[in-house]
């Protein structure tokens, strides 16, 4: 029987993505679950935020759905959203005011279109290489995912689920 | 989560400390509502026999007054009185109807009380309340089991209303029909018989309920045993609470209900009953074909020639002066049985695990 | 304060043993999911908790030292059996009023607002309730009465999946509005990942494991190696043992060497909730002599 649940750098990232939509301007954002994927559920929520904030739906001053709403709508333990608030506020992203609720304080910090475009590039031509060298897409997907976490790991020094330095997406181990 | 708990309450009891209990009174809408149709369908039962017994009792009540009224006693259309009086009956003088009522109020309104919680499983619910189980189970025992003897006592005052021109004390003309108090259908209308039966009933059935846990299965036991019971009583152990007065002869005297006869010749028993047709046979062959009680005949009375044959005929029975006796020992005897059998339903409740 | 506190609490039926030696300290505030396969004796232990049977050898108490079925535990705990028992001839406002009687504390405006909440007509008889209402019901009920702790036996093996979604997130809520300590059983695990931050896992009759689900998953790993290797961590303990022939599984607690040196930091201890209790070690693989070859290591 196993307790947890394995999680990877891609699907952590894409998983988390599946979800959250944008919301009408002045509603807070909607959480959804995708229990399929093997994403401890609180890290959902923090993708979610997290995506949302990158997308721009979410801009500071917002506010995040009570707790008690979140639970409600989601039917999961009222520890996983406090746990996933937390988190965010480690991150520096929330802050909570006392009697008001939970509101974004600071946004993700962007890559500037000139940067992605030269690292799409350099993308690009590694996955040529690759190709070449004959990996086929999962052993890509393995090779960078596998990459991914040591980078992480090293660079942090350690690999919690949840601490990573603040503005990042963290890989989960 | 203790961060986003909301303020609880203060701890009104203290760690081990016990709250007081609910108010019994908490139980009485609770017994109603979950038991309102058994005891409508007993009171409509009953309800109906109080209409029988009143509407013919009020014209039995006539017919007594005018037939002890009527002078001279022996004349024609006195006759004719008396015979209106005698001939009103109804369908409850044989008193089946009151047999047999109280094992099947019993096992209608007592088994199902903690049968139907098991075969439900709604005990699960009932007995993680607040109230506590066998309070839960107390109450409703005592409520009903109340109910039921109530509404049996009042038929029963009703009954011995109805039955008073038949037993009233004091000169009565031996033309008109009476009842032997003591014979069983007679004996559970009037008194505290009725009731008593129903509550003993009562309390076979939620015994029954408690330990067989199954609806049917325990109506089917308490109706058994609550029949057994008063077969039992009524053909054989109401004549023994009182040792029986013995006379000789066949005759018993009027409205006595003979227990036992037999014959003894020197000493020893030879026959019990009344004398048989082999007996006459044996010693009086003239009388033998005039079957037991023959009236005397020209060849004598059969029973004179047994005696002189050195017979002694005895007869023990149980006068009719006892009936009030028996009605208060039968009356205490199931009101002791239903008090420990309703303990022992609350016992069992109690320390038996789910 | 615990909710639940067993010390070798044990439960006989005529011959069958079915529960043995259990040992357990569930602190309150949590959502506590105890699961196991059908027969493992979770049906048992929550009817010792509502003091609905009583145990055959060892203690327990709940909510604090109370004795199970005493006026003090059945004022602070809520069941709701397998299968919701309801009086089914009984209207859902006959169920409230009845509740109400039975018991010190009942918050009728509370109950009805969440009937009207659920289209839960009071007028209409139990009986004739769908499933999913009927489980609604039978929650009304028992968070009506403020409890403390609320228990619920397999409360949603009978409900369809949208049912069981509304069902749990009700009782969610009411952990978050009110603060009501939850202990629920289950046989189906996927769901109350997300639902639950303790856990229990029974077998045969015995608690194989229980605490606090973060600090379980921290300090338990799966090896997954040769079959031949199992044996060198016979010494560790190990939770379950699985596999075909050449490979094997060991679901082991972490001890100080096979936790990976960069996790632990943790600002919450393994110390700070309950002691683990006795946990029922399967018979070790036998260890014949070989040349060692690595294990590898994966968090689970």
């Amino acid at each position: 029987m196993s307790i947890g649940q394995q999680g990877s750098t891609s699907s952590g990232g894409s998983a988390g993505g599946s979800g959250a939509g944008p919301s009408p301007a002045g509603t807070p954002i909607e959480f959804r679950l995708d229990p399929a994927t093997g994403v401890p559920t609180y890290l959902q929520l923090v993708h979610q935020v997290e995506h949302a904030l990158r997308l721009g739906y979410l801009r500071p001053g917002d506010q995040l759905p009570k707790v008690r709403d979140v639970v409600a709508s989601l039917a999961i333990n009222p520890n996983t959203v406090s746990k996933a608030y937390r988190e965010l506020e480690t991150k520096g992203l929330i802050v909570g005011r006392p009697g008001q609720g939970t509101f974004i304080s600071a946004t993700l910090s962007q890559v500037t279109l000139p940067e992605l475009s030269g690292l799409r590039r350099s993308l690009r031509s590694w996955l040529a290489k690759a190709d070449t060298a004959g990996l086929d897409e999962s052993g890509i997907v393995a090779l960078v995912a596998s990459e991914l976490r040591d980078f992480y790991e090293r660079r942090s020094g350690s690999p919690t689920r949840g601490g990573a330095a603040p503005g990042e997406t963290e890989g989960v181990a | 989560m203790t961060a986003l708990r909301t303020m609880s309450e203060p701890a009104l009891v203290e760690q081990g400390a016990n709250p007081p209990p609910l108010p019994w009174r908490r139980m009485a809408w609770v017994t109603w509502r979950q038991h309102r149709t058994a005891l409508i369908a007993v009171l409509a039962v009953l309800g109906a026999l109080a209409l029988c017994l009143w509407i013919v009792g009020v014209k039995l009540h006539h017919a007594y007054a005018a037939a002890t009224a009527c002078h001279p006693a022996s004349s024609a259309a006195c006759g004719a009185v008396v015979a209106n009086f005698n001939a009103i009956g109804n369908f409850l003088s044989n008193g089946v109807v009151f047999l047999v009522l109280p094992p099947l109020i019993g096992a209608f309104v007592g088994a199902p009380i903690l049968a139907r919680e098991f075969e439900a499983g709604t005990f699960r619910y009932a007995w993680t309340q607040g109230f506590g189980r066998w309070r839960w189970t107390v109450a409703k025992l005592v409520a009903l089991g109340a109910a039921v003897t109530a509404a049996t006592g009042g038929l029963s005052v009703l009954a011995s209303w109805y039955y008073q021109p038949y037993f009233a004390s004091g000169r009565r003309s031996p033309a008109l029909t009476t009842f032997n108090p003591l014979s069983p259908g007679v004996f559970v209308q009037r008194g505290v018989d009725f009731a008593a039966w129903t509550l003993a009933a009562f309390a076979i059935g939620a015994l029954a309920g408690a330990l067989i846990r199954r609806v049917v299965p325990a109506i089917v036991t308490t109706l058994a045993v609550g029949g057994l019971l008063a077969v039992a009583t009524g053909g054989w152990l109401r004549m023994r609470y009182l040792t029986p007065l013995v006379t000789r002869g066949v005759n018993a005297p009027a409205s006595a209900r003979i227990v036992s006869q037999w014959g003894s010749r020197g000493g020893r028993v030879l026959f019990t009953g009344p004398p048989t047709f082999p007996i006459y046979q044996q010693y009086c062959p003239a009388q033998a074909g005039l079957g037991k009680f023959g009236g005397p005949t020209s060849s004598g009375n059969p029973l004179q020639c047994l005696v002189q044959h050195g017979f002694t005929l005895w007869t023990s029975y149980q006068p009719a002066s006892r009936f009030w006796a028996f009605q208060w020992i039968e009356g205490g005897g199931l009101l002791a049985l239903s008090v420990v059998l309703i303990a022992a339903t609350v016992l069992v409740v109690r320390r038996r695990p789910a | 304060m615990n909710v639940i506190e067993a010390t070798g609490l044990g439960k006989r039926y005529g011959s069958t043993q079915a529960l043995r030696a259990c040992s357990l300290a569930i602190p309150e505030g949590h959502v506590t999911a105890l699961v196991g396969p059908n027969g493992a004796g979770k049906s048992t232990l929550l009817n010792l908790a509502v003091g609905l049977s009583a145990p055959s050898e060892g203690t327990l108490t709940v909510l604090g030292g109370r004795a199970p079925g005493s006026l003090a535990a059945l004022d602070g705990i809520a069941f709701v059996a397998q299968d919701t028992p309801l009086y089914k001839h009984l209207s859902a406002g006959d169920m409230l009023h009845l509740t109400r009687n039975l018991n010190r504390c009942f918050d009728r405006a509370y109950a009805e607002a969440r009937l009207a909440e659920l289209g839960i007509p009071q007028k209409r008889k139990a009986g004739r309730l769908s499933g999913g209402q009927q489980a609604q019901l039978a929650l009304t009920l028992a968070l009506a009465r403020r409890p403390r702790l609320l228990v619920l036996d397999e409360p949603v093996a009978m409900l369809d999946p949208i049912a069981r979604h509304d069902f749990m997130a009700s009782v969610l809520t009411a952990a978050v509005d009110d603060g009501v300590s939850v202990l629920l059983s289950s046989h189906v695990l996927a769901e109350l990942e997300r639902v639950a931050d303790y856990l229990i896992v029974m077998s045969s009759g015995r608690i194989q494991v229980a605490g606090e689900v973060d600090d379980l998953l921290a300090n338990h790993r799966v090896l997954t190696g040769p079959t031949a290797e199992a044996c060198r961590y016979v010494e560790r303990p190990v939770v379950q043992v699985g596999g075909g022939g050449a490979q094997a599984h060991l679901l082991v607690r972490a001890t100080a060497d096979t936790r990976s040196p960069r996790a632990g930091r943790r600002t919450r201890s393994a110390s700070k909730s309950s002691p683990w209790p006795t946990c029922a070690s399967p018979t070790p693989p036998r260890c014949p002599a070989r040349s060692a070859r690595a294990m590898t290591t994966r968090r689970r």
